[in-house]
């Protein structure tokens, strides 16, 4: 799972949860694949997602250095921070590790790369 | 006073002129004004609530009628006359002077140069397995019939129905319930003097239309009264039915669907049967009113009946089982049976999608895989048309090939088999496993979606309708979503599916139908619900089916049976909707917040694209 996909995920499905998101992340294991970064995508990207779970992320992979809190208006022009987001968001691949309901506890696994978001049909 | 007499005459003059304006616009019928044998009435037809009976009785009086030609929702209609003498009599006395048409308004007639075609309809076929057969009684006979049943001993409360009076032997039909209970016969049996009938009738038809009925229904219809149309109850009676008509020649509207509309003419003394494709599939009623438009006996065209009371005798024999005829749209059977297994299916659902659908996809994930890698051209257009840096989501996205269309935007697939997964995973796709009626994604987040050949494994319309619901929640204002399902009919415009296609059998033929025998067999092979087994590379006989995949290797949860090469093959049944036509589009436009761009037909596939709003 790349992180791109973790920023969608939520566990508002299950009943009695109202936000679910963001899921709490906990990887044990990753890998670092190389893609081919494109400047203009990463930026038409970027305001399709949900910024402050895109940081919280970059804090978690140990990648957050240089990456701001909050996007500011030109970050367009910002080569270097282009090029730190579209490794965190498409080059981490998380392999092993699980994602939390904030809100239940609920566990997901991640096995083999793929996350488990199934729900029971008495958990909807 | 001359003056006023002026100003009607040009008022008229002018109506005239407008109704005559509209005709040539409207009806393309050009008005000429020396005579012909053609008229038209400009301002009264069929949506001006004229009838062709009272037309017809009027015109009568002046000349000979051919035909009378009504259009529907028409404010005009056409008299087809004998000859130009009886059209310039018909003319000069009805012009400016009959009141026919609503609130008895003065009708304007004009000599035009040809009638609109529209078929006569007493030149039809009569519908399939219709037989009349004049004069099955005698005159002496009748009388004998009519006394036979009492009618007049009975208090006319106890059998007037609303429209007719009624009386009922052998046993009663209750027309709460539209049957019979074959439990309860009635102490009056159907007549003796009846028996004589039968005999009569093995001598005219054919043995399988030769019954001796066990259940009599007599009809007494008043001039004005009649009977709406019905079929007669599938699985109370057997084919045929018979009608014998006494007192009075009356039409019968027979009707098929929405198009087909016969008027049978029933002479009085006949015997009507109604068998097979007549008995099960055609409506029969007859029209409450006072006259009938009939062929005339002496020189074709119409004529007008005055209707005086008439007494039918319906004998049909009790069928005491399940209806299986061929013709499931009026069959209450069919429709009992169809209603029995929804229920059955919605209480089944989740369980039959784990072990139809998810258990199979995962037991033929490579294999299935391997047979689909060419994107469908429509679907490839779709996802290429979101711009840079957009997010689609593919919902159901098997082993990943629509994933890697566009390299300028993100594709997440999802999908419920992890065995598809893991093909996807291996090829570097962004993929997670959920169910496609609880999409684990944000509100409102997502440029677009699509959903291919998924939605029709859920069981349920509920099931179908939220797996769309979902896609739609998902969705950004103005992201729009592509799905695909696979058709009922797979031969729309005439035009066969590949999947037909890669029927060998199908290919020698290309032009004509696929033939309905043998395409499938009854056993389910299921333990949760009884469902046909489609034969592959056939035209589908139900909605719900399972549809076998064969595979050459082992695995459990499967059946085996030996090819012909010695090999052992596996047969795995996937459950299926398969989708009628604008089924589709009618589940999305339940969904408030989305609105659909088009629907079309592709490859066998009924497919939507919407647009969130």
């Amino acid at each position: 799972m790349k992180l791109i996909t973790y920023n969608f995920l939520t566990s508002k499905c299950i009943r009695g949860v109202k936000v679910g998101y963001p899921l709490k992340l906990k990887i044990v294991q990753k890998e670092v694949v190389q893609t081919d970064f494109n400047p203009e995508f990463i930026t038409r990207l970027l305001p399709r997602l949900d910024y402050p779970t895109v940081h919280m992320a970059a804090e978690l992979v140990d990648c957050a250095e240089g990456v701001p809190k909050e996007l500011g208006e030109n970050y367009a022009a910002d080569q270097d921070l282009l090029q730190k987001l579209h490794h965190i968001l498409l080059e981490i691949d998380i392999i092993e590790g699980q994602l939390e309901c904030p809100e239940t506890g609920r566990i997901f696994p991640i096995t083999q790369g793929i996350p488990n978001m199934l729900l029971n049909e008495d958990e909807v | 006073m001359i003056d006023s007499g002026k100003n009607k005459n040009s008022k008229i003059q002018r109506k005239h002129k407008r109704c005559q304006a509209i005709l040539s616009r409207d009806a393309n019928v050009e008005c000429v004004s020396h005579p012909t044998k053609f008229i038209a009435i400009c301002n009264a037809g069929l949506s001006t609530g004229l009838q062709k009976e009272t037309i017809l009785e009027e015109a009568l009086k002046y000349g000979r009628v051919i035909d009378i030609v009504m259009l529907p929702n028409k404010s005009y209609c056409f008299i087809n006359c004998y000859n130009e003498d009886d059209a310039k009599n018909i003319f000069d006395n009805m012009h400016g002077h009959a009141k026919l048409g609503q609130n008895e308004t003065i009708i304007y007639l004009s000599y035009i140069k040809e009638i609109p075609e529209a078929p006569n309809q007493y030149n039809q076929d009569l519908p399939e397995g219709l037989i009349i057969i004049n004069d099955f009684v005698s005159a002496d006979e009748e009388r004998i019939l009519l006394e036979a049943i009492r009618m007049s001993e009975e208090p006319l409360e106890n059998n007037l129905l609303k429209h007719r009076r009624v009386k009922h032997f052998g046993y009663e039909f209750l027309y709460g319930i539209n049957n019979v209970d074959p439990e309860k016969p009635l102490e009056e049996n159907i007549p003796v003097e009846c028996d004589a009938l039968w005999k009569r009738l093995e001598d005219k038809v054919p043995d399988r239309l030769a019954l001796v009925p066990d259940q009599l229904t007599v009809n007494i219809y008043e001039p004005g009264q009649g009977i709406p149309p019905h079929v007669d109850t599938h699985s109370a009676f057997l084919d045929p039915i018979y009608s014998l008509s006494l007192e009075s020649d009356i039409v019968m509207e027979f009707r098929r669907s929405n198009n087909n509309h016969v008027p049978v003419v029933l002479p009085r003394r006949s015997l009507l049967i109604m068998s097979g494709e007549s008995r099960y599939a055609w409506t029969h009623g007859i029209t409450p009113r006072h006259m009938d438009v009939i062929p005339s006996k002496e020189g074709g065209g119409l004529t007008i009946h005055h209707r005086t009371r008439r007494t039918s005798f319906t004998f049909r024999k009790l069928r005491r089982n399940r209806c299986d005829c061929a013709y499931p749209e009026l069959c209450d059977t069919y429709a009992a049976e169809q209603k029995s297994n929804e229920d059955k299916l919605a209480s089944v659902a989740a369980k039959l999608e784990e072990e139809n659908v998810h258990k199979v996809y995962d037991e033929i994930a490579n294999h299935f895989s391997e047979t689909r890698y060419k994107p469908w051209p429509k679907v490839e257009n779709f996802i290429k048309s979101f711009e840079c840096g957009s997010v689609v989501m593919d919902v159901g996205c098997g082993n990943g090939k629509y994933l890697s269309v566009n390299p300028n935007i993100i594709e997440i697939g999802c999908d419920r088999s992890e065995g598809l997964l893991q093909v996807c995973s291996q090829r570097k796709c962004h993929v997670f496993q959920c169910n496609c009626l609880n999409l684990p994604f944000r509100d409102n987040s997502v440029n677009g979606c699509i959903s291919i050949a998924v939605i029709h494994h859920l069981a349920t319309e509920a099931r179908r309708l939220q797996a769309i619901a979902e896609m739609a929640r998902v969705l950004v204002s103005n992201g729009r979503c592509l799905i695909y399902v696979w058709a009922k009919n797979q031969e729309f415009n005439c035009e066969k599916s590949s999947y037909l296609h890669r029927n060998r059998n199908n290919r020698m033929q290309n032009t004509k139908s696929v033939s309905n025998e043998n395409t499938q067999s009854l056993s389910s092979k299921s333990e949760l619900v009884d469902l046909p087994v489609h034969m592959n590379r056939t035209q589908f006989q139900e909605q719900d089916v399972f549809v076998p995949w064969k595979l050459k290797s082992s695995g459990p949860k499967s059946i085996e049976t030996t090819t012909e090469d010695g090999g052992v093959k596996k047969e795995f049944l996937r459950y299926y909707h398969v989708f009628e036509e604008g089924e589709l589009a009618q589940l999305c436009a339940r969904i408030e917040s989305i609105e659909v761009e088009c629907a079309y037909y592709d490859q066998g596939n009924w497919c939507v694209i919407f647009r969130k709003k």
